[in-house]
């Protein structure tokens, strides 16, 4: 495939202090517990990882850190003493300059995405379903409005961003962890997770690549521009590939944005099931409350 | 065929009569008849071994040997398939060709896992396409590692082959993930040499034996000390069961635990298996169940149905697994046709077995099974082993083959095991050499009981002693509650019986309040069939805790088992068959089982389930003034079974304090309290357990001491019941509950609050 190099416009360096706190308080004490976590933000393209720790409360007995299939760190830990608080904090600085992405000219045409992603093993998974990303007729239909033939892949992904964002209602505590985009496309309701997975089931329902990614958004907007949905919070978006010289460019449903410098990527999957960021087998603690704070920053400099 | 007409006629004649040979290349070929409608040498001493039995002692000896396969089907399942005893023979010089041909393709496999798992260079390369391998089922994300695992993730091997219309060898399909039929092949040829020594006389066979070996010694040394088990489904979870009589073969084959995913537990990143002494390191684990959904921790899902943590214990190189999970990819119809022209890509060689096409299964040869006493012929195909080493591939010189139906339809319909000969001379050794010696499981520790076991033979034998003392009761409650008279005596008795009998749970408390009539408890028997419930968790129990009885031993009870089901129907004899189920379970139990491990706890549960009924009784039948407490010594004496040791004794006269005496603190009678405290104390001391033993030492104490007193027994005898009780919760506490369930950190809620 033969495609016009593309150089970044802008190169706004943006430096984020990133700070997540988790805590479990368990009615009865655990006994035994182990977790599994994506809480440590990667590396990719345009961000870079200055420093990151992750304190764990109580201390673990064991811990390991590790990269997944996808290039995520992952952590494991075992806590052995009984304890009737989880605590999990992130503390992370972080440098943020995505290059911005191609003018919609210069982007190929959708159809080029789709006949080369399947060919190319960086990319090709994310063309596939997943549990939760699965493409049906319904989604088929709804994505192909925003993808005539030989449109350009920018156009179309920019197009169907909006269009989510239009025809989605914003709202918490209707969908879990377990929704898939097919329901979501039924009720049109949701959080960033669900918008994520519908934009995400759409491609596919094209061929085209996109991925999830799950991260933060700056908890301030910019002077002069609305509050966001998400900030304050674990959020997600997505990211498409438009082919192998611009690679994975990142939209953010939820916000009707194109993501620039504004969101720090902690990992990212086919959908939220390969980047849950804490998971847990636990023996004891009878009922438990959860406690989430999140703040990211930009650092003065 | 019938044989009976074969020992008529030349044998070779009879078959060939039947199967006319065709010269033409694409029939099957007959494994027994060569194509000049000869018998092959390699089967003549078969043959010949079949004609002397004669077909009525053949139909026998095949009967004989599906039932032992039966027996040693753990949980009460039942062997879904036939077993032959005709053996499926191969010479040297074909063995040799499919040991080469299993070699390389192992080889090969195992490498193309290792890329997979590792760099994806045949995905980058395009030698695989990446959709293919990235979008499979079968691709374990979680075990994408890049970097080679402490062994091979391909360590167990078996490829399914068939004899073409030209006689050679073709692959039909690779089993990398889950390698079935195993233990069959280990076991059959033990189990046959018992059933058909004749068949084995001729020698000239291959043992399994020094391969199965070699393959326990590398599984041992590679585990360090830690344990090695076989990792089955279990029957908590028979759904995800793949072959669970093959799991329980393959660990007796090789002298090791079999285990199930509720067994395991992670502590500090590896994984240990609950045992009676505590935790113990599993390290090696063969794997009969599916690599997919097997760790809850990493993917979600009920901790129960999988083993938290086992992916990062896989990936940190302290638990092995044959296989790996993950490499039933290789397995995949999708990927099939890309593998042949990776032979000569990889390995620089062509494949030595060709891959049998679409419609190869209809041109398999044909070998002769028993049906009936006849011989028929059935299309098969050969199931056949290896295992890596560590340097290489070790092929077993056996297998299993696999009998079709006529119209090859999918799946096999009878098993038998595969011979290879030594060498190729004609059969005509001298001397006998035993086919396949008895094999010896490793010694298993008794500490290393698994949890689970323990505690289901402790159910077991609870449950057992409260069948029989419902059974007991129920014999003695029903004539007197049909006697209707209206003596204060009589009447006093009743109201003792009822007590007894709500107590038991055999009659609901708000019946109890009236008179109870004969009929009544009937009527109720009837209807909430409570002997039945007692019985259907009986058997429930004899399955769950089958592993640890024999295979006569289960066989034995779970006889006794059905006709007790059977006789609960029949009002008359129930009762006493329920008695005598109880009675044959005790008997087996004091006779076959070694006191060790297993035994401790299932008399431990009959003590304990003895002692609390017997308290219990005891203490509703003496609430009354002394001068009335006549009919509830009475029953007491009867309803412990000692009316004849007690008239010996006291020559029928009933006085409270002998009767207390022989109920209560008698060290020679197994139905006393005294006694039950005795065993219960013996048996945690067998155990380490001295606390508790020492508990058991002081009730015993205080049960004697009861003997003494004749006032006001009730309270002190509630009290020792709920000293049993605790006993029984200590037990639990020490051996049992290690590992109480475990599970999942709900991760809604995050979501809920991040929102």
């Amino acid at each position: 495939m033969t495609m016009k190099s593309w150089k970044p416009r802008s190169k706004n360096i943006m430096i984020y202090r990133l700070r997540h706190a988790t805590t479990y308080e368990y009615a009865e004490p655990v006994v035994l517990g182990t977790h599994f976590m994506h809480l440590l933000p990667r590396e990719r393209p345009g961000q870079t990882i200055r420093e990151a720790q992750l304190d764990i409360s109580p201390n673990p007995d064991s811990r390991r850190n590790e990269t997944d299939h996808f290039g995520n760190a992952t952590t494991t830990i075992s806590l052995t003493t009984p304890h009737k608080e989880f605590i999990v904090s992130l503390s992370a600085t972080v440098e943020v300059c995505q290059p911005s992405p191609p003018t919609p000219e210069d982007a190929p045409r959708w159809e080029a995405m789709a006949a080369y992603g399947l060919q190319d093993v960086s990319v090709a998974e994310f063309c596939l379903p997943s549990p939760l990303a699965r493409p049906t007729g319904e989604i088929a239909d709804y994505a192909t409005l925003s993808f005539p033939p030989g449109r350009s892949a920018l156009t179309g992904l920019l197009e169907l961003n909006a269009r989510i964002w239009q025809d989605m209602t914003y709202r918490g505590g209707v969908t879990n962890n377990a929704t898939t985009a097919a329901q979501t496309l039924n009720s049109r309701v949701g959080v960033c997770q669900d918008y994520a997975h519908l934009m995400l089931a759409c491609l596919r329902a094209l061929g085209l690549p996109g991925r999830y990614v799950s991260g933060y958004l700056r908890t301030l907007p910019p002077a002069g521009q609305t509050k966001r949905r998400g900030a304050d919070q674990s959020h997600a978006w997505i990211s498409a590939w438009l082919g192998a010289d611009t690679g994975w460019v990142d939209f953010d449903p939820t916000n009707n944005l194109l993501v620039r410098d504004e969101h720090v990527t902690l990992a990212w999957g086919r959908d939220f099931q390969d980047v849950s960021p804490l998971r847990g087998i636990i023996l004891g603690g009878g009922r438990h409350s959860l406690q989430v704070n999140v703040d990211l920053e930009p650092v003065l400099t | 065929m019938p044989i009976l007409q074969c020992t008529r006629t030349p044998w070779n004649t009879a078959w060939h009569s039947v199967k006319p040979v065709r010269m033409h290349a694409e029939a099957p070929c007959d494994e027994l008849i060569d194509r000049s409608g000869r018998i092959r040498p390699v089967w003549v001493p078969v043959i010949s071994a079949v004609r002397d039995l004669g077909a009525p002692e053949l139909e026998r000896r095949c009967i004989a040997l599906n039932h032992q396969m039966q027996m040693a089907a753990p949980f009460g399942a039942t062997a879904a398939r036939h077993y032959d005893p005709l053996p499926a023979p191969l010479t040297a010089a074909e063995f040799a060709v499919l040991e080469a041909g299993l070699q390389q393709r192992a080889t090969l496999l195992g490498r193309m896992l290792e890329d997979i798992y590792g760099a994806q260079a045949l995905l980058s390369g395009g030698k695989l396409p990446p959709a293919l391998v990235l979008g499979n089922a079968h691709f374990q994300r979680s075990l994408h590692t890049r970097a080679p695992l402490t062994m091979p993730r391909l360590g167990l091997y078996a490829a399914d082959v068939l004899r073409g219309p030209d006689g050679r060898f073709q692959l039909l399909r690779d089993h990398t993930g889950v390698i079935p039929g195993l233990g069959h092949a280990l076991a059959l040829r033990r189990l046959a040499a018992g059933t058909v020594p004749e068949f084995f006389r001729s020698g000239g066979l291959r043992s399994l034996r020094p391969t199965r070996e070699m393959l326990v010694d590398h599984l041992q040394r590679h585990a360090q000390g830690g344990l090695v088990a076989v990792l089955s489904a279990g029957a908590a979870n028979p759904a995800a069961a793949r072959d669970m009589l093959d799991d329980a073969l393959l660990a007796r084959a090789l002298g090791v635990l079999l285990i199930e995913p509720g067994d395991l537990a992670t502590r500090h990143g590896a994984l240990h298996m609950k045992t009676l002494s505590g935790l113990l390191h599993v390290a090696t684990l063969i794997r009969g169940l599916s690599g997919i959904d097997l760790d809850p921790l990493e993917q979600g899902g009920r901790p129960v149905a999988g083993i938290p943590g086992a992916f990062g214990a896989i990936r940190a190189g302290v638990l092995n697994m044959l296989n790996a999970p993950g490499s039933a990819i290789l397995e995949t119809a999708d990927l099939a046709g890309y593998i042949p022209p990776l032979f000569m890509e990889m390995l620089g060689s062509a494949p030595i077995l060709p891959q049998a096409g679409a419609d190869a299964l209809g041109l398999a040869s044909k070998a002769p099974f028993l049906s009936g006493g006849n011989l028929i012929s059935r299309p098969l195909f050969f199931r056949l082993y290896a295992w890596h080493d560590g340097q290489g591939w070790q092929v077993l010189p056996g297998g299993i083959g696999l009998g079709l139906a006529e119209d090859s339809a999918p799946g096999a319909v009878a098993i038998k095991d595969v011979w290879v000969q030594e060498a190729d001379e004609p059969q005509m050794f001298a001397g006998a050499t035993p086919a396949e010696p008895v094999s010896r499981p490793a010694f298993l520790a008794a500490a290393h009981l698994p949890s689970r076991v323990a505690d289901n033979l402790f159910w077991l034998g609870r449950s057992v002693e409260r069948l029989e003392a419902a059974a007991r009761l129920l014999l003695l409650a029903l004539p007197r509650l049909e006697s209707g008279t209206s003596l204060p005596r009589d009447v006093a008795e009743r109201g003792l019986i009822a007590r007894c009998l709500v107590q038991a749970g055999l009659l609901p408390e708000e019946l109890a309040g009236g008179a109870v009539s004969g009929r009544l408890l009937r009527g109720t028997l009837a209807r909430r069939r409570p002997m039945a419930g007692l019985l259907k968790e009986v058997a429930r129990l004899v399955n769950a805790a089958s592993e640890r009885l024999s295979p006569s031993m289960l066989a034995t009870v779970q006889f006794a088992l059905h006709q007790a089901a059977e006789a609960l129907s029949n009002e008359e004899t129930a009762l006493p068959t329920l008695l005598g189920f109880a009675a044959t379970f005790a008997g087996i139990a004091a006779e076959n089982m070694s006191r060790d491990g297993g035994w401790l706890f299932l008399e431990m549960g009959r003590r304990l389930e003895r002692g609390e009924t017997l308290a219990r009784n005891l203490a509703s039948l003496v609430a009354a003034p002394v001068e009335r407490l006549e009919p509830g010594l009475a029953l007491g004496i009867e309803l412990a079974d000692s009316v004849l040791s007690y008239d010996l004794r006291h020559a029928g006269i009933l006085a409270p304090a002998p009767v207390l005496a022989m109920l209560l603190a008698d060290p020679g009678n197994p139905r006393s309290l005294a006694y039950q405290c005795n065993a219960l104390r013996s048996c945690l001391e067998r155990l380490g357990a001295d606390d508790d033993a020492e508990f058991a030492r002081v009730l015993q104490q205080d049960a004697v001491n009861l003997a003494g007193v004749t006032a006001e027994l009730k309270a002190p005898l509630e009290d020792i019941g709920a000293r049993l009780r605790q006993l029984s919760d200590r037990v639990h506490r020490r051996f049992f509950t290690l590992l109480p369930e475990a599970h999942q950190l709900d991760d809604d809620e995050e979501l809920e609050a991040a929102q």
